[in-house]
């Protein structure tokens, strides 16, 4: 779980161009819209690409997205439960 | 003086309900929808969504979707008139898009394969057709351009810049849409249900709407045009905002221009995509608006999808449907009201009284425009405003040779300003948080609106905005497509679909100034700056308030080349642009700036005459202006520099020329810079020696003409008052 989290940190910085972000300060638990990195609704949908691109996870609607999208924790469990290529 | 009343003469309409006024008219009575399983392209390894396709025949194939959609539209809007339209006014967002990514996609490297895809070009054609000798403008403002595009056309009929005027708006789908709007998850995989409780976005459409407007002439008028308002919510680029502040600022001003009370709307048709956020705000802008009043009310996007720059103008074809055949269409689509609207949407059509009607389109750049239209009566008409031309209060430009300082010093010293700025170097002086996630034309664009603001010393910023854009966001749709394309149309960005939008910099523009007031993005190749200066001067007034007008264009390594045959001559690429703040108050000193003439060569037997001529004839041309800037675009080096020859020899014109294209590059809106630098020589009364064979000019009180010739055959007076 701790290297997927590290994982989309790394990759949030590089798609949602956080020029300024350090993966290592990243608050895991705070919220990720509206937080202190500036996020919109855009950048949510920016990483559901990515998220079903990269490890095969669907996030195709509203609710379930603001539920997976609460914090990096949330999302990076819902990764670690759904998604067909990580080994676990 | 009264102001002139506007008329609507002449109506064509094509959409998934049908072609033609009378087929539409049976639909909506008939509650029918239009909506259907995508079946214009393929789209591997997914189920079709439904979507608004018009099914009827058209035209062929030799030019595009849009551009076939446009033209049956305006012939039906023309059927009756034999004369041309003084101005044609048309909006869309996709232009030849659909034939454009299928060359794409097969990597055609032919620039003659592209000769249609500018939005420009939709108008232009239709413009063509009818031997349009005035102002040809096309409006990209998303969503909103087809009502945007009527609202300017009415402004140039109050004013008595024209008699008559064909409006409207057109866009056929393409894969960027249908895409575009899946990644951002606005699509309802049932079919759009407007206002529905579990609505879950829009259903992409195509189609065209075309008005004949005509001023002051009742006899045969299907309705009139009372009004209409323009806003930015200035909120965020694809997101309205939640309260529905813009909308109701539309709405607001809407009815201020008709001279009405709410109480005298009888139907609002709503732009009810059936996104749930749009629904929402659009909601509690009716609520706060109406209170009591609240007309009946009904979108007709679950009949006809949502076709994007043309719905504003089918809708007020709609519009005046209802108002001739006293009939509400049904909010087709819902079956159960979302109660958290607060609204009562007429679920199956009605036929009663309708005398006065709203309609209301949005947009993506919070761009909203609501248009009011009523049955032809007895009308007190408010005064007309006396409009003049505009004061410069301030102006910036970049080109290759860097920002504003550095490109005057180039110029001064008439050394060459050809280049591309880096994306870096051109948004240094903007915050890293505010241009996150953007790529070349929106941080050109601020960049230009923050330097232009500075410069004018003003705490406020100006409160409306005006975009010209030869080629618009060139990057973002590039990558937006190859990302499509590379994974076999599964994956694209949603940041790219946002940012490719022609008035997405416009957008952030007024983000970035809180600029809530009129915003406006014009397209149309070389001459695309000349038009949002033209629309600024009918849009952007108001006592107290200052308009921005830009020009704005990058250079796109693959597309570029591509797109725009006047980049293809020069071998240094080019971009860059221009800004100007601009104040219609009455202040005496001050440099000014005049849109005077603009026409397509093409539909004028002797084009350079009716210039010299609108200039007021020789002797005035030599008594006002004391340095011709000259704009011939590479697409077109023969025939304007035959035209600056004719125009020489008609005018009689002696003071120096010149040719700023040699000095700035090849970019669509060099005109901008050039419109700044005769600000500039126009301030300084003198035009340094390395421009005029090494001895500088002084102008004595004279201002600067700047002429684009070639395609179009412009003039922007440039003089002190």
């Amino acid at each position: 779980m701790e290297q997927l989290i590290n994982e989309l940190k790394v990759r949030m910085v590089d798609i949602l161009d956080l020029a300024g972000a350090s993966p290592t300060t990243m608050d895991v638990d705070g919220p990720l819209v509206g937080g202190t990195l500036g996020l919109d609704s855009i950048d949510v949908l920016e990483m559901v690409i990515m998220i079903e691109k990269d490890y095969g996870v669907r996030i195709d609607n509203r609710e379930l997205g603001e539920r997976v999208f609460a914090s990096l924790t949330t999302l990076a469990a819902y990764i670690y439960e759904n998604s067909p290529r990580l080994k676990k | 003086m009264t102001r002139e009343r506007v008329f609507i003469a002449g109506m064509g309409v094509v959409s998934p309900l049908g072609s033609g006024v009378a087929e539409t008219r049976s639909a909506l009575a008939g509650g029918l929808s239009g909506i259907r399983p995508l079946s214009l392209f393929q789209t591997p390894g997914n189920i079709p969504h439904p979507v608004g396709q018009v099914r009827c025949q058209l035209g062929g194939h030799s030019i595009p979707r849009t551009h076939q959609l446009a033209r049956i539209a305006a012939d039906q809007a023309m059927a009756n008139c034999r004369e041309a339209p003084d101005v044609v006014v048309v909006g869309t967002t996709t232009g030849g898009m659909h034939t454009t990514e299928s060359l794409l996609k097969d990597k055609n490297d032919d620039p003659g394969a592209y000769r249609w895809h500018s939005a420009g070009s939709v108008t232009e054609d239709i413009a063509g057709r009818f031997g349009c000798k005035g102002a040809v403008l096309t409006v990209s403002t998303a969503c909103s351009s087809g009502a945007v595009a009527i609202k300017i056309a009415l402004e140039m009929l109050r004013t008595g810049k024209a008699r008559r005027a064909l409006a409207g708006g057109a866009d056929s789908l393409c894969r960027l849409t249908y895409y575009g709007f899946n990644t951002l998850q606005l699509i309802d995989p049932e079919g759009a249900r407007p206002l529905d409780k579990d609505r879950r976005g829009l259903s992409v459409a195509e189609g065209a709407g075309m008005l004949l407007l005509v001023a002051g002439d009742p006899s045969n008028a299907v309705a009139e045009l009372l009004g209409a308002g323009l806003s930015c919510d200035a909120f965020h680029p694809a997101a309205p905002q939640p309260e529905g502040q813009g909308a109701y600022r539309a709405m607001r001003s809407a009815l201020e221009d008709a001279g009405l009370a709410v109480s005298d709307i009888d139907y609002i048709n709503l732009h009810g995509t059936g996104t749930p956020d749009n629904d929402l705000a659009e909601a509690r802008a009716v609520n706060r608006m109406f209170m009591d009043f609240q007309p009946l009310v009904s979108s007709v996007k679950g009949a006809i999808g949502h076709p994007l720059a043309a719905a504003g103008a089918i809708e007020v074809v709609i519009a005046a449907i209802c108002i001739a055949g006293q009939l509400v269409p049904a909010n087709t689509g819902a079956s159960f009201p979302d109660p958290a609207l607060k609204l009562s949407p007429v679920m199956s059509p009605r036929h009663t009284r309708v005398r006065t009607v709203l309609s209301n389109s949005f947009g993506f750049g919070g761009n909203n425009a609501s248009v009011v239209i009523g049955a032809p009566a007895d009308r007190a008409t408010p005064a007309s405003a006396v409009i003049g031309p505009m004061r410069v209060v301030a102006g910036a430009c970049f080109t290759g040779a860097g920002n504003t300082a550095r490109t005057l010093a180039h110029l001064s010293a008439g050394a060459s300003c050809k280049g591309v700025l880096s994306v870096d170097e051109i948004s240094s002086d903007l915050s890293a948080r505010l241009v996150r996630r953007l790529k070349y034309l929106p941080r050109l664009a601020m960049a230009l609106a923050d330097e232009a603001h500075r410069r004018s010393g003003a705490k406020e910023p100006p409160s409306s905005i005006f975009l010209g854009t030869g080629w618009g966001a060139l990057s973002e749709t590039h990558e937006f497509l190859s990302s499509l394309f590379e994974t076999s149309e599964k994956f694209s960005s949603p940041t790219n679909f946002i940012g490719s939008v022609h008035n997405a910099p416009a957008g952030h523009v007024a983000i970035m100034f809180g600029a809530t007031g009129a915003n406006v993005t014009t397209t149309g190749g070389d001459y695309s700056f000349e038009q949002a200066l033209m629309t600024a001067y009918h849009l952007g007034r108001g006592e107290g308030k200052t308009a921005l007008v830009i020009g704005a264009d990058e250079y796109h390594e693959k597309l570029s080349g591509l797109f725009d045959p006047s980049v293809q001559p020069d071998d240094i690429p080019s971009a860059g642009g221009g800004a100007l703040i601009l104040a219609s108050d009455s202040t005496p000193a001050g440099v000014t700036v005049f849109p005077g003439f603009s026409a397509m060569a093409e539909n004028h037997s002797d084009v350079v005459a009716a210039l010299v001529q609108s200039l007021g004839g020789s002797d005035r041309i030599k008594a006002c202006f004391g340095v011709l800037l000259a704009g011939i675009p590479g697409a077109h080096r023969s025939a304007g520099a035959a035209q600056l020859e004719a125009f020489l020899a008609s005018s009689g014109f002696k003071q120096p020329v010149i040719e700023y294209r040699k000095l700035v590059g090849e970019f669509a809106s060099a005109s901008a810079v050039a419109a700044f630098m005769a600000v500039n020589f126009t301030q300084a009364g003198t035009i340094p020696g390395p421009l005029c064979n090494g001895r500088a000019v002084q102008l004595s009180g004279k201002g600067c003409l700047v002429l684009g010739l070639g395609k179009f055959v412009t003039a922007m007076e440039v003089v002190l008052r």
